[in-house]
Parts: structure tokens; C-alpha cells; sequence
């Protein structure tokens, strides 16, 4: 098996880029390759998901409108058919918000403070 | 120094090395050996005497304390409008304006890609009509406000501001204020391939609004250096202060190659600066110290300013939201309570004390009101601001205030090698210092070498505090889009389309912009429509990407 692949995201316009960066260069440096793509609307992460053939989509929100653009982005991925690839989203999301990334189909969610081991680990283990 | 040679046991110490937050080695105890060079009247004065490191007045908190300026902004202008009589009725001194991201990237809210930035971090503004509504009942000809946009929005959202003080009435040569208007300062540390406007005409926009500012608003402080964003962003203390310095001089070296008639005298005291406080205590209070020295050296030897006020480093702080945790937020109202009293040693002429609910959200008005209570206690109960400079003289603290000193002198160097601060940005030497520095944080945190209460260590499985959390108006784009289709309905659309005629010629000639800036927006052309003109201009901002030292 090659190298997993990795997209990496912010939402749009929001400008708090430390966690997107330390998450990026620690996935880098456990081996993995990381597409990293700066703010960007949804239908952009979508369509680079899906010409890269990326098998992990990692997007990170320090931005309030997090419920609205996973909701769209999630609605983009099962329309392209693209569902089933690893989405990890890490940041702030409000405690009470947590269960409902999980029904909106988001796999992994790991809030400010977590270990960076723990993410490799956990994309390790989420890709087959 | 005769060494106490008492009977009590010799503990082990806890570590091997102790050092500040930067890594300078700090020792058992300092004693007078330790500042053995220092020269009182050379390297230290009294408060209001240079080089300034004991603080910018004579009188400092005795004669006027610090304001309390509260950097806040929520959904709509009317909601914004809310916030702030409370605010004020809490008695805060000063406004501070948070704008939203559609706002901050100059977008309308029905251009595209405004839709998931509405509201978010802060207040949607997209025309004069916004700033009326937002300090509607407020007396802002005795309370000063800060404008806090970033480089590509710093000319529309501060003329707003200017044309709505006109309409009331207030006379732009009294109006006092602050643009943050730094165009290093978002530019060092956030790489956004979807901004409108590239770095170096973003420059000149910023600059332009620092020279009209100069002459029309003369009281008014349009650019205010902001380290904040770059130190949030993962550099050191020393790191924050060179790029201080390094900013200043870069915009200080544009005004002087424009050739336009001021001397460094007509501009540079209006310059203002905006640091963080973070916590690491001595060396944050050190810090502040040092940048006043250094800035008072800076103006008296590299530009030989005559004017005091050139050589003065006034300064707001923010206390460090990155210090803050997602986990077991109200112990953020402890860190930020050390870090209003680090600032308050330190001499500081306005604060914003974060929320303990910052790591999650905008602040909700019961955590708002608690960061205004807590510069309330420091001002009224605690006493420190009875003596200016109490902890001047201190062997730690001198000593501490001249190697921190030392290491941004050594940075700063370090920044002019790479071609001064415009050039450091643009080739991406400075983004990379940043991702460098915010990785050996993450790796001591990780590592443990470095503590943090409730992540690293003192971690719970259950988060124990009840907080309630901000959220956005549901509503909001919906609002706010109807607001704009109103707005372009009762106005005259002939007048719009001839301001910004006008704004594009000026903009290609190279002229001051601010002036078709201001005619533009009296006739309530919205922050879209000018951005707009700049883009077909300047063209789209080439993305640098994130990753340069990936």
C-alpha cells in the first residue's frame, strides 16, 4: 500500500490557520501526503477530494458556520459518490454539536488540545 | 554577594534548566550583579523621560488609567448596537469593532462565498448605513473606537466610520480613534488564496489611509502595528517584538520613499501598537519594556525624530486568545486575569481582556461582562496602578528587559536580512518562522516540557463546568441580504456608479485613494462594490499556499 493521501482544508475565509498547520506537518511527518488547500469553499474541497483521489479529508474549523459548510460539504461528497472517504474534522465545535457531525456523516472529530499522536493513529486505523 | 549559609536542607530543584517561554535561560535568583551595566538615566529614565522603558507618562495610571477597550461585534449592526450600550453602561472606555470575515474580505452578503462567513468572529458591516446603525446612541465624539479590519478592508470599513462621525455632526479634526490598518501584520501569518486584493497594493491602500488620516483626521491613529496576530500565530516574545519594529519601519520607509512632504515628525506619532499579553508572566512584562526602549532608539537613532511623540510607544494588548483551552473554559478567566495584570505592570494605555469562552465562541454578554469586571478589579481594587513602573529596578526584571531586549535586536537584524519586513512576508520567510515556532510549541506541549492545565496535565474526562455558548442569529443571512437589497433600492445608483468611476481612476493613477474612498461610501456603495474595483485592478491575490516549510 502507498502513502495515504490527504486533503486538507479550512472553511473559507477564516483566518485562525495553527491548528491546520501543526495537524498538516505532523501528518507529513508520520509519512503521509498532504495535499493542503488553504480556505476554501466547500464544492473546492469536494472536487479536489475527488480529482486527487485523496483517502482522507481533514478540515479544520476555528469558524462558527462549521454546521452549514459540513452540511453542504457532506451533501457534495455522497453526490459525487466520494461518501465513504475518511472525514476527520478537528477545531472548535460546540460540545453539544459533537453527536450531530457523526449523523451528518463526519468520522473523526478531535477538538483543540488533542493529541497529534492520536490523529495519526486514528487515520492510520480509519483507512484500510 | 555573601551567600546565605544557613542550616536549611539543599532541595534538588524540579528541573534541570529553567527557561521563559522563548527558551532564555532563567536563574535560581538575580541579584544586583545581574544589572551591574545599567545606567539610570541612559537605559532606564523616569516614567515620561526616554528611552521610556519605565512608561510613556510622567503620571501614567495615577494621572488616567488604561482604557477599557473591548474588542467585540455580533451578527447584525443592531445586535452590535446592543452589545455595546451594555458594555458601556458596564463601563467600558474605549470601542473596539469585530468585524466578521465576509466584512474582512470585502464581500457583500449575496456575493459568493459569503454565505459561510457571515457572522462569523464578529460583526457583518457592508455599508455606512451598518456604522450608523451599529453606535446609534453613542457618544462617540468622548469615546474613542478602534477599527479593526484586515490590510484589503482597512480603507472602506474605517472611512464608514468617518463618513457616519461627518453625519452627526462631529468634526473629523476631533475625532480620536484607531485603524489597526497594519498590512503586515494578517499578511505574516495568514496565507489566504481567496483574498481580494495581493499583498503589495494591499500595502499602499493601508498607507494611503495613514497619510489622508495625517492631515483630515489628524487625531486619529491609522495605523496601530499589530504583533498580536503573529504572536497568536506561534512566534516568541522576542520574535513579536522585532516584527514590531520591523513593521513600523517597513511603512515608515514607504511614506518617506513616496516623497510626499512628511517627515517622519507629521506621521509617526500617530502610530500606535498592539501586542499581546501572554503568560508567561516576567517575560511578557519584560517584553513590553524592551519594545519601548527599542522603539524610542529606533526613532531617535536610525530616523532622527525630534517630536517625543515620535519616539513614544503607546500601546494597546490583547490578552492571548492561543493561551486559551477548549477544555474546562472558565479556567480561562484565571489566565486572562494574569495577563491584564502583567499588562497592567507593564504600562499598557488600553486592554482587551478575552472571554473564557473564547476558545468556542463569540463571547456571550455574561463572559463579556466578566473580562470588563476584570480590568475593574485591577484598575479599582488591587491598587496597581498607584506607582508607575512598580517593578522597575527589579534585579530579575532589568535583567530580563535587556535580554529580551538583546534577542530582538538580534531578530530584527535577522528580519533585514531577509530584505526588511515587506520582503520577509512576501518571500515567505516570515510565514515560515511562524509554522516553525508553532510546532516547537505544539512539540513541548506534547512532550510535556511544557505545561497546560486541563490538556497536558490536570486533564478530566467529563468536562465540569456549566457554560453556555454564543451562536449566530439563524437568521442572519437571510437579514442581512434583504437589508442589502433595501439599501440599493433607496439609493441613487447614478451617484454609486460615478464614485466609483472616479475610485478606479484614482486607484490606476496611484493616487491617495481615501478621497473617492469617502465620496463613495457617503453615497452608501457598499464594501463589495469597492472591493470589487480593486480586484479587476490588482487582479486576484496569487495563493502562496500554507505549507512553505512543508
Amino acid at each position: 500500500m502507498g502513502k495515504i493521501r490527504v486533503l486538507m482544508a479550512k472553511p473559507g475565509y477564516d483566518s485562525h490557520f495553527r491548528g491546520a498547520v501543526v495537524v498538516a506537518t505532523t501528518l507529513r511527518n508520520a509519512g503521509m501526503e498532504v495535499i493542503y488547500l488553504g480556505g476554501q469553499q466547500p464544492s473546492e474541497v469536494a472536487n479536489t477530494a475527488l480529482q486527487e483521489d485523496v483517502d482522507v479529508i481533514g478540515i479544520s474549523t476555528l469558524s462558527s458556520t462549521y454546521m452549514e459548510y459540513l452540511t453542504e460539504l457532506t451533501s457534495l461528497l455522497k453526490n459525487k459518490g466520494i461518501a465513504e472517504k475518511l472525514l476527520v474534522v478537528g477545531g472548535v465545535v460546540i460540545p453539544d454539536d459533537v453527536p450531530k457531525l457523526k449523523e451528518m456523516g463526519v468520522d473523526g472529530y478531535f477538538p483543540p488540545g488533542s493529541d497529534l499522536v492520536s490523529i495519526v493513529d486514528y487515520i492510520r486505523n480509519g483507512v484500510k | 554577594m555573601k551567600s546565605n549559609k544557613s542550616n536549611i536542607v539543599k532541595r534538588k530543584e524540579r528541573k534541570e534548566v529553567f527557561t521563559t517561554s522563548s527558551g532564555i535561560p532563567v536563574k535560581r535568583v538575580y541579584t544586583p550583579e545581574d544589572i551591574a551595566d545599567l545606567q539610570y538615566d541612559r537605559d532606564l529614565g523616569s516614567p515620561g523621560e526616554e528611552p521610556y522603558v519605565r512608561g510613556i507618562y510622567p503620571t501614567m495610571y495615577r494621572g488616567r488609567l488604561w482604557t477599557i477597550r473591548q474588542f467585540s461585534g455580533l451578527n447584525s449592526a443592531e445586535d452590535t448596537n446592543k452589545r455595546y450600550k451594555y458594555m458601556y453602561q458596564q463601563g467600558i472606555t474605549g470601542f473596539s469593532i469585530a468585524f466578521d470575515n465576509a466584512t474582512l474580505a470585502g464581500l457583500d452578503p449575496d456575493d459568493e462565498g459569503a454565505e459561510f462567513e457571515i457572522g462569523t468572529g464578529g460583526v457583518n458591516v457592508f455599508s455606512m448605513k451598518d456604522m450608523e446603525e451599529m453606535f446609534d446612541g453613542l457618544p462617540i465624539e468622548k469615546v474613542s473606537t478602534a477599527v479593526i479590519p484586515i490590510m484589503w478592508s482597512t480603507c472602506q470599513t474605517t472611512g464608514m466610520y468617518f463618513a457616519m462621525a461627518e453625519k452627526r455632526g462631529i468634526d473629523l479634526k476631533k475625532l480620536d480613534g484607531t485603524t489597526e490598518g497594519d498590512p503586515l501584520s494578517t499578511a505574516s501569518c495568514i496565507t489566504n488564496p481567496t483574498a481580494s486584493v495581493p499583498f503589495r497594493h494591499a500595502f499602499r491602500l493601508c498607507v494611503d489611509l495613514a497619510e489622508w488620516s495625517a492631515i483630515n483626521v489628524p487625531k486619529w491613529h491609522a495605523i496601530s502595528f499589530t504583533s498580536y496576530n503573529y504572536r497568536e500565530a506561534g512566534v516568541n516574545a522576542y520574535q513579536e517584538i522585532a516584527g514590531l519594529m520591523a513593521a513600523a519601519i517597513a511603512v515608515i520607509e514607504e511614506e518617506l520613499h513616496r516623497d510626499r512632504g512628511l517627515g517622519v515628525d507629521d506621521f509617526v506619532p500617530q502610530f500606535t501598537f498592539h501586542l499581546s499579553s501572554h503568560s508567561d508572566f516576567f517575560e511578557e512584562i519584560a517584553k513590553m519594556r524592551a519594545a519601548r526602549r527599542m522603539w524610542c532608539k529606533i526613532m531617535t537613532e536610525r530616523y532622527n525624530a525630534k517630536d517625543p511623540h515620535s519616539k513614544m510607544l503607546r500601546f494597546h494588548i490583547q490578552t492571548a486568545g492561543s493561551s486559551l483551552t477548549y477544555q474546562q473554559p472558565l479556567n480561562n478567566a484565571i489566565r486572562v486575569a494574569y495577563q491584564i495584570l502583567a499588562a497592567s505592570l507593564s504600562g499598557a494605555q488600553s486592554m482587551h481582556a478575552c472571554s473564557y469562552d473564547e476558545a468556542l465562541c463569540i463571547p456571550t454578554e455574561e463572559s463579556a461582562l466578566l473580562s470588563i469586571r476584570t480590568q475593574q478589579i485591577a484598575q479599582h481594587e488591587i491598587n496597581v496602578t498607584n506607582v508607575a513602573d512598580p517593578l522597575g529596578g527589579s534585579y530579575f526584571v532589568e535583567s530580563l528587559t535587556n535580554e529580551v531586549e538583546k534577542k530582538a535586536w538580534e531578530y530584527l537584524e535577522e528580519i533585514d536580512k531577509h530584505g526588511g519586513f515587506v520582503e520577509a512576508v512576501e518571500s515567505g520567510w516570515f510565514r515560515a518562522e511562524v509554522e516553525k515556532a508553532e510546532m516547537k510549541r505544539e512539540d513541548e506541549v506534547r512532550s510535556g516540557e511544557r505545561d497546560v492545565v486541563g490538556v497536558n496535565c490536570f486533564k478530566m474526562t467529563e468536562e465540569p463546568y456549566k457554560v453556555s455558548f454564543f451562536r449566530r442569529d439563524p437568521q442572519l443571512v437571510e437579514k442581512q441580504r434583504a437589508k442589502l437589497q433595501k439599501l440599493k433600492e433607496e439609493r441613487d445608483d447614478r451617484e454609486v456608479e460615478k464614485a466609483l468611476e472616479e475610485l478606479r481612476q484614482v486607484t490606476e493613477s496611484g493616487e491617495n485613494v481615501m478621497p473617492a474612498v469617502m465620496k463613495a461610501l457617503k453615497v452608501y456603495t457598499t464594501i463589495g462594490e469597492i472591493s470589487k474595483v480593486w480586484k479587476s485592478i490588482f487582479g486576484p491575490i496569487v495563493p502562496s499556499g500554507l505549507a512553505i516549510t512543508m
